[in-house]
């Protein structure tokens, strides 16, 4: 009784073992004849991809910038901050340190500052925002960049996004201690974008961009058409980068 | 059952040895990354997907051995991992949020990269530290069935920040975003969408 209830069940099990066998096998040897390289790849995951561009963009330049020459290892001021960490009232001081140390780098640095100001034909700003439009155009993003002299008025044809970009300050900065010590041009930039129609924020952005080139200053200041390529380029460079910085951050929206 | 005195000094002597051997290290740090959180799909995506195989990044700065040197204390910086590995594991993680697929099947461009630069400067100021970190990537691309090289980019990251006080979690903010920023230019520039899109098609 027990092996007539026994018999069809190992009989099943043996057939379904042998199906399974008989595919493993299958599957074992096709794995093994196909080129290692025709492995099916493994989807990408979903990425939201920028569809065709539908928005048009005006910049405009605009506000005031500060040309420095900026070495913030100025030894008087430094040597006051050392002495005040060891006197009792230090701390009460130290705001009158800061306006000692700050008289006494305004006056290096406006002597500075006029050795070397390139003395460009165009605002800062202004040549961050055509740099900012060349990146622009050539991602392919927008229907139409432009940039304008100045804030748009109701003639012509109207963006549907308006940046404004500001320059607070730019010039020249020590990003190396050495002897000599090394400089670079540097930008202090910010971007805001605003949708025209609504006059919504849509993105904003504050960058420091720094030019890779590192001189000593005595070279910009003896070389004036150096010193001016080395800040153009640097303006351009920030254009650039609030352009880049737009791109990674709103391509899912553009 | 009491514990014995030179357990206490044992102790003691322990906390003593660690805190020398911290003081007195010479060498700083840095756990320098660009974590997955920080980037998303950009231009790049606007390229069909693609498989793509990135090659092991070659290390072509002039200093392998650190970073950099801290101005004050003289510390050695360096990173915690190897650096091609961080700048791999970026590139990598760009691409993958893009849409494309690393390492799977049958390649249509091959990625080589290398670093020029990987550096972290530290000037001392008035009251405050100014720090400026610098990352520079090669990027080669190359159809995987041709075997033509196609572009050859160089990608620039560099990040500035003061801060009233030397630190390691400053110094490794500013060489994060460097790294950010040179992977937004590689992530953003056109000319390798439109490589991407050329390549398998």
């Amino acid at each position: 009784m027990t092996g007539d209830l026994m018999a069809p069940g190992l009989d099943h099990w043996i057939s379904r073992l042998t199906a399974v066998a008989a595919i493993l096998l299958l599957a074992l040897t096709a794995s093994g004849c196909a080129p290692s390289t025709t492995t099916p790849a493994a989807p990408p995951p979903p990425v939201a991809r920028p569809a065709e561009p539908t928005l048009s963009v005006a910049i405009v330049g605009t506000g005031q910038s500060q040309f420095a020459v900026d070495e913030p290892s100025a030894q008087p001021g430094r040597t006051l901050d050392e002495v005040l960490r060891w006197y009792p009232y230090g701390g009460m001081l130290r705001p009158l340190a800061g306006v000692l140390h700050r008289a006494v780098n305004r006056y290096f640095h406006t002597d500075r500052g006029r050795t070397i100001d390139p003395a460009l034909p165009t605002p800062p700003s202004s040549i961050v925002g055509q740099a900012m439009a060349r990146s622009l155009r050539a991602s392919g993003r927008f229907t139409e960049v432009r940039v304008l002299d100045g804030e748009p008025t109701g003639d012509g044809q109207p963006a549907d996004m308006i940046v404004r970009v500001t320059v607070p300050t730019w010039g020249v900065m020590r990003v190396r201690s050495g002897d000599p010590d090394l400089v670079s041009g540097f930008v202090d930039a910010r971007a805001l974008m605003v949708a025209r129609s609504t006059g919504v924020v849509v993105w904003e952005t504050e960058e420091d961009v720094t030019a890779p080139q590192r001189l000593p200053l005595e070279s910009l200041t003896r070389d004036r058409d150096l010193a001016r390529q080395e800040l153009v380029g640097v303006l351009e460079r920030a254009g650039h980068r609030l352009a880049s910085e737009l791109l990674y951050s709103r391509s899912g929206e553009l | 059952m009491t514990r014995r005195p030179l357990g206490h000094l044992g102790g003691l002597a322990l906390l003593a040895w660690i805190a020398v051997a911290q003081g007195c290290s010479s060498t700083s740090a840095l756990d320098v990354g660009y974590p997955d959180a920080r980037s998303n799909a950009s231009l790049l995506a606007a390229a069909p997907p693609r498989r793509v195989d990135v090659a092991g990044v070659a290390d072509r700065r002039s200093d392998t051995e650190r970073i950099g040197t801290s101005s004050k204390s003289g510390k050695t910086v360096v990173t915690t991992r190897p650096v091609p590995d961080i700048v791999r594991e970026a590139l990598l993680l760009e691409i993958v949020k893009n849409g494309h697929a690393v390492g799977t099947g049958r390649p249509d461009a091959l990625i080589q990269a290398e670093v020029n630069d990987f550096s972290l400067d530290g000037v001392d100021g008035f009251s405050f530290m100014q720090y400026v970190g610098r990352v520079v990537i090669g990027v080669t691309v190359a159809d995987a069935r041709s075997g033509q090289r196609l572009l050859s980019r160089h990608y620039v990251g560099i990040k500035r920040s003061r801060v009233e006080k030397a630190s390691e979690e400053a110094g490794r903010h500013v060489m994060d975003a460097a790294l950010a920023r040179a992977l937004h230019e590689f992530a953003t520039d056109p000319e390798m969408v439109a490589v991407l899109a050329r390549v398998g098609s």
